[in-house]
């Protein structure tokens, strides 16, 4: 009906209707998406979020002597050095080296203080060589003085993602924010209707080469993003998990701090805000219909991060206009919604992208080749060696205190055993407390002789089908030095202490 | 005003809270309770012309009164909008406007800190 060419030709005339995301779903609804698609040359999308898989490649050029970078600093925060002498790529995940900064000022933050124009402080490190002579240098970088500043993002722009919750009694800091307890909040992430990849969701105008908003400067699709897939259930024509991704490329030296932010996610590390819009040619009514796509018609699922495992549970399926509204129904309770991206900013950069290409700044591209649209699912990291679960770790005799135990011999018990936790059970051995060496020593200062009052009766615990690996994460979050194993029937089965775990992965 | 109430174990029996609100021309709101055989807190929010009176009649009556003057502010130039404070907020005070701008509520704040340690671009901080 309409091509690329013809756009562009109206672009330059200043005849081209361009219209947001949100402006084509009304239009459709009222006019429907013949018209719409006559009347309409280009939708604009737009989203603006957390978007860890991004990163990019600076050329800082050569010193004199010449040096070969073998490890480089930015402001304390390592980027990859194994290229060429002077390249190096700045992830923006990367925490600072600095403990006392640690996940605070990270990669994203570097980026963004380059494209603020700010000074950072570059420090190399290199081995020597007969033609890079030179083994350290410490100096000031800016943007500016830099010859190539190119952000380049495996991963960007999920077509769709799945919102979070958490199940357990406590406060989970991931990378989709501070989830409270017991489903105490629900985060989200996706920009919904005006989401780039939901609005053409079989990629028939988008691929290689297609130019886009990224991050204020005109940047490029290069391809399909990492972990990208095709295979997934949809409905209403859009998957309603991840799906698609987009690998972007653009100029640091045009970017506007604006529409880029380095940020952290508390207690899980540091990301970047990347803000990204890309424009869709109405080239017909089958492609004006697809971005006629609304909050209501995208389907979310919203899964359990308490379960920190590949596949996590899925607790509700909703939709992006019922997330929206601040508040969703888990389990016949109201829980608070937060958007993890800025539907502020996503609307801005739609907003921005129109009025480039209404002032004829922006023209579309078409893609040297389209993404793909089928036939690819991600596969999993499958771990060779068998998972070690606790029950798997070798029992020791079980060894356990009652209740009305007297403190000596509780001591005495755990001085013969050369231990320093025993679990508390009932006579149907069911947890009822813990008691440790030094709950023990407490107790003889105090003069208490009811082990009752001095056990831990909040007990944190093991079950047995558990990876070593989650209890290991346990007793590191908790800052504790052993937990009871439970089996399913509540039952108390031994002990798995620091000791054990560190002696199983010494042993790897 | 809000204030959290502290009462010791001789009291937490009474029936000063029906009292109060009986007597005292005021809206009161519980915002968060915690109170055992040892005694009790309570962060309560108070509105209505009788504010005072029904103050200085809590503390005759044996309660610790200790007004909070802590207020939530926001950084304009670091706030992003992107809402994740918004549903950790307890009372409420942290929402958006139509337009999706982060908007708080100084006056509903209890000062919990727990939108301060979330904001991923530290736009959000609590002060007296």
């Amino acid at each position: 009906m309409k091509t690329v060419e013809e756009i562009n030709e109206r672009i330059k005339d200043g005849d081209a209707v361009v219209v947001t995301a949100a402006e084509m779903t009304a239009l459709v609804k009222e006019n429907g998406a013949k018209k719409a698609a006559e009347e309409v040359d280009v939708v604009t999308t737009g989203t603006f979020g957390a978007m860890c898989s991004s990163g990019a490649f600076l050329n800082f050029g050569h010193s004199d002597p010449p040096i070969k970078m073998s490890r480089t600093y930015l402001n304390g925060v390592e980027a990859y050095s194994g290229l060429a002498s002077v390249d190096a790529y700045l992830g923006a995940t990367q925490p600072n080296r600095k403990p006392d900064i640690g996940l605070e000022y990270g990669g994203s933050h570097v980026i963004e203080d380059l494209i603020n124009g700010k000074e950072i402080e570059l420090h190399a490190e290199a081995y020597g060589t007969d033609c890079y002579p030179l083994t350290v240098i410490k100096t000031q970088i800016t943007l500016e003085n830099l010859n190539q500043a190119v952000m380049l993002n495996p991963r960007n722009c999920y077509q769709n993602y799945a919102s979070a919750t958490n199940s357990t009694d406590e406060t989970l800091y991931t990378y989709m924010g501070t989830l409270l307890p017991n489903m105490g909040n629900v985060s989200y992430s996706s920009a919904g209707e005006l989401s780039p990849l939901l609005n053409d969701p079989y990629f028939q105008t988008m691929g290689t080469g297609t130019r886009i908003f990224l991050c204020g400067a005109q940047g490029y699709i290069i391809g399909e993003g990492t972990q990208f897939a095709t295979e997934v259930e949809r409905k209403n024509g859009v998957p309603i998990t991840t799906a698609g991704t987009l690998m972007l490329k653009g100029n640091m030296k045009e970017m506007d701090a604006e529409y880029v932010r380095g940020a952290t996610m508390p207690k899980y590390g540091p990301t970047l805000y990347v803000g990204a819009g890309i424009p869709i040619p109405i080239l017909n009514q089958e492609i004006a219909q697809r971005t006629a796509i609304s909050d209501e018609e995208i389907v979310c699922q919203i899964v359990d991060y308490g379960v920190p495992r590949r596949n996590r549970p899925i607790v509700k399926e909703t939709n992006y206009h019922e997330l929206k509204t601040g508040a969703i129904e888990l389990n016949g309770m109201e829980v608070p919604t937060s958007p993890l991206s800025s539907q502020k900013k996503a609307l801005e950069i739609a907003l921005k992208l129109k009025e480039w290409i209404d002032k004829g700044e922006f023209y579309l591209t078409s893609p040297v080749e389209k993404l793909p649209s089928k036939g690819y699912t991600v596969k999993p990291l499958e771990i060779q060696k068998p998972r070690t679960l606790v029950k798997d770790l070798k029992g020791e005799t079980l060894i356990l205190a009652h209740p009305n135990d007297a403190i000596n011999e509780v001591a005495k018990k755990m001085v013969q055993n050369n231990i320093n936790h025993l679990p508390v059970v009932d006579d149907n051995n069911k947890l009822l407390g813990i008691v440790t060496s030094w709950d023990v020593a407490n107790a003889v200062a105090r003069d208490k002789n009811n082990l009752t009052d001095v056990m831990t009766k909040k007990v944190i615990i093991a079950r047995e089908e558990e990876p070593v690996d989650v209890i290991a994460r346990r007793i590191d979050k908790n800052k504790i030095s052993g937990l009871p194993i439970i089996d399913k029937k509540n039952q108390v089965k031994g002990m798995v202490t620091a000791e054990d775990i560190s002696r199983l992965m010494g042993g790897d | 005003m809000k204030a959290w109430l502290t009462f010791s174990p001789k009291i937490v029996s009474n029936s000063i809270i029906s009292n109060l609100i009986k007597n005292y021309d005021i809206d009161f709101n519980i915002l968060r309770a915690d109170i055992t055989p040892e005694g009790g807190k309570m962060l309560i929010e108070i509105s209505g012309t009788q504010q005072k009176q029904a103050a200085e009649f809590m503390e005759k009556e044996g309660i610790h009164l200790n007004p909070i003057n802590k207020v939530v502010k926001k950084d304009e130039e670091k706030c992003i909008d992107c809402g994740a404070c918004i549903s950790l907020c307890p009372v409420k005070a942290i929402n958006t406007t139509e337009d999706w701008t982060v908007e708080v509520d100084d006056l509903k704040c209890v000062g919990c800190n727990f939108c301060t340690k979330s904001c991923p671009t530290r736009a959000i901080w609590v002060t007296e």
